[in-house]
């Protein structure tokens, strides 16, 4: 992947907001900045591993989705083997779109403007004229779709567009430990329940990353009503209890909030905590199991949720998760996916119940998705003024904290769960790959 | 329409006055006056549309839902904006929901329709110049209840498949 040279005075500007970051200050001017945008584009989506898909979207031979890696689209396929593939979404002879629809079934995918067609691996196969016009010059081999490295885990697949990045094992390293608890609640794993809540926002991708990056600080304000009717198992004055868990050197982060006297695996059936279990390692289960919220972003836009929602004030109602995905469309602009995340284990009346619980309190109507979307365009939008653009913000809680020494699980481990730890970990990353440094 | 019956024009215009007052009741936010026109046994959904080719099985995703609601989560999704604590309708939005092509057919009871029809929504927020528009198709079941109407169900699907809104915190 070839990056731009930049001049001297943005490599310098770059090197002095990773420094800021390292003090607790963090500019404001890269919400809106279209260099930002670009840079972002070239060296971080370029170069780390973004989600594509969870496998559960694309069970069947011929099943494919359309997703981006920052402003790339590409077709995630399982061929008629079972092995997924990842191609860029562009005919190579002349660059027209291959794949119009954002999910279907096809062996493969034949281009609208000459008709070459390709089989759903990529493999170029079908081109018309091809002794008459190429006169046995163009080798197919060479002309298959532009393919994308991916790797899984726990079921979700992700692409990286850089040959040279180390692998996925490497790149979530420790959070692994954190991401099981949304990803293996069941012995077989997790299933999307559907496709994907999909809307776009004036806002920028990484306010909504640092904010599931464990923002424990927001929800008695944001979410004020949930607390206020007894929706939100948790009161204003314990919901400072929790960990903010950070690996250090990879940006991943996890808030872990706790109620005193919240049942442990509160929210779930027993079958599920039974086999929860089994499933987890017996530092999992300790940790876990004093989870009432458990909010996470893998870096660079991949962010998760589990919470209980009562629909009964003062009970500790339903667990749900919801996975989801900030495209960066634009600098200010971006695309939300949003999946609700249900164990394949459980059973229907669960599995229901689970989604009702997300689509009333996540996704574009949910009612918590709802304030805080509005809260992050007017963020978006004041961050653009002249006077706004070169402020910073501060980050400086938790700066001298120590690790808590008998918690159970991996990273840097702080209490309380108010604490910008993890935001300071997150963009001393997004800084690392901006100044080319990882 | 079931076999050869067809509703009577008053039906269909008694019909179509409940949806002018249902929407007039939201675009005046008199949301508990909202939840008085609909059944207690109301289920409420907005489904996820998927771009998909034109001869794929579905469009609107059969399970995933953008609004999957009865009418005790409207209850308290309108519960929620009677505090002060709704920020995303804080100020609240102004809407104006224009209903069109009504059509109304028999369902196999005699007191419940089946009513398709366009609903137009202008949203206006704040000082933003740009309204959010929602062009939606609406499949309805309306019931006739001893004093007048109740709505049934409510089926409200948006044509754009990627929304062009930062949320949905108004009801469709």
């Amino acid at each position: 992947m070839s990056t731009r040279v930049l001049d001297a005075g943005t490599e310098e500007y770059l090197r002095k907001i990773r420094e800021g970051i390292r003090q607790g200050r963090f500019p404001v001017r890269v919400f809106n900045d279209e260099a930002i945008h670009e840079i972002e584009q070239e060296r971080l989506f370029s170069r780390a591993w973004c989600l594509l898909a969870h496998e559960s979207e694309i069970p069947s031979p011929g099943d494919y989705v359309t997703r981006y890696i920052g402003n790339n689209n590409i077709i995630v396929a399982r061929d008629e083997h079972g092995v997924v593939h990842a191609n860029l979404n562009m005919c190579r002879h002349r660059g027209n779109q291959m794949c119009k629809a954002e999910m279907g079934n096809a062996s493969h995918f034949r281009c609208s403007y000459h008709g070459w067609v390709y089989k759903n691996s990529g493999e170029l196969v079908g081109v018309p004229y091809m002794k008459e016009g190429y006169e046995g010059r163009l080798d197919r081999k060479e002309w298959s779709l532009v393919r994308v490295r991916t790797d899984s885990y726990g079921g979700l697949i992700f692409g990286c567009l850089d040959p040279q990045a180390p692998s996925l094992a490497d790149y979530l390293g420790d959070f692994r430990f954190y991401l099981d608890f949304y990803l293996k609640q069941s012995a077989s794993g997790v299933e999307v329940y559907g496709p994907p809540d999909h809307w776009v926002a004036d806002t920028n991708w990484k306010i909504c990353a640092e904010n599931f990056a464990g923002d424990g600080y927001h929800t008695p304000v944001a979410h004020q009503w949930g607390f206020h009717l007894g929706y939100f198992p948790s009161s204003g004055a314990t919901h400072s209890q929790g960990w903010a868990v950070s690996i250090p050197g990879k940006g991943h982060a996890i808030g872990l909030g706790h109620s005193p006297n919240f049942p442990p695996f509160g929210g779930f059936p027993d079958d599920l905590v039974e086999q929860m279990k089994q499933t987890f390692t017996a530092e999992q289960v300790e940790v876990f199991s004093k989870v009432r919220t458990a909010v996470a972003t893998v870096f660079p836009n991949l962010s998760f949720l589990m919470q209980p929602l009562s629909m009964t004030p003062g009970e500790p109602g339903v667990r749900f998760v919801t996975m989801r995905l900030y495209h960066p469309a634009g600098p200010g602009r971006m695309e939300m996916y949003s999946w609700c995340l249900v164990p394949r284990d459980a059973s229907d009346e669960y599995k229901t119940a689970a989604y009702k619980a997300y689509t009333l309190a996540f996704g574009q109507a949910g009612t918590f998705e709802q304030d805080d979307f509005e809260n992050w365009i007017k963020v978006t939008r004041t961050a653009k003024s002249t006077m706004a653009r070169d402020l910073e913000f501060p980050y400086i809680m938790g700066m001298e904290s120590q690790r808590d020494p008998d918690f159970k699980g991996p990273g840097h481990v702080v209490r309380p769960y108010v604490n910008d730890t993890n935001f300071r970990n997150l963009w001393g990353r997004w800084a690392d790959y901006l100044v080319g440094e990882v | 329409m079931v076999g050869n019956r067809r509703v009577d024009r008053d039906t269909v215009a008694e019909i179509q006055e409940f949806l002018y007052r249902e929407a007039l009741a939201l675009d005046e936010r008199r949301f508990r006056d909202w939840l008085d026109l609909l059944a207690d046994d109301i289920t409420y959904e907005v489904p996820v549309r998927v771009t998909r080719e034109g001869l794929a099985e579905w469009e609107l995703s059969p399970n995933a839902r953008i609004f999957d609601d009865t009418k005790e989560t409207l209850e308290i999704r309108v519960h929620r904006l009677e505090t002060d604590f709704a920020w995303a309708e804080q100020p609240p939005s102004r809407t104006r929901h224009y209903v069109t092509n009504v059509v109304v057919d028999p369902t196999d009871r005699d007191d419940e329709f089946q009513v398709f029809s366009n609903c137009f929504i202008y949203r206006s927020r704040g000082d933003e110049p740009e309204p959010s528009l929602y062009s939606v198709a609406r499949r309805d079941i309306v019931r006739r209840v001893a004093d007048g109407w109740k709505l049934a169900k409510r089926f409200a699907a948006v044509d754009q498949a990627l929304i062009n809104a930062h949320n949905l915190s108004i009801f469709l």
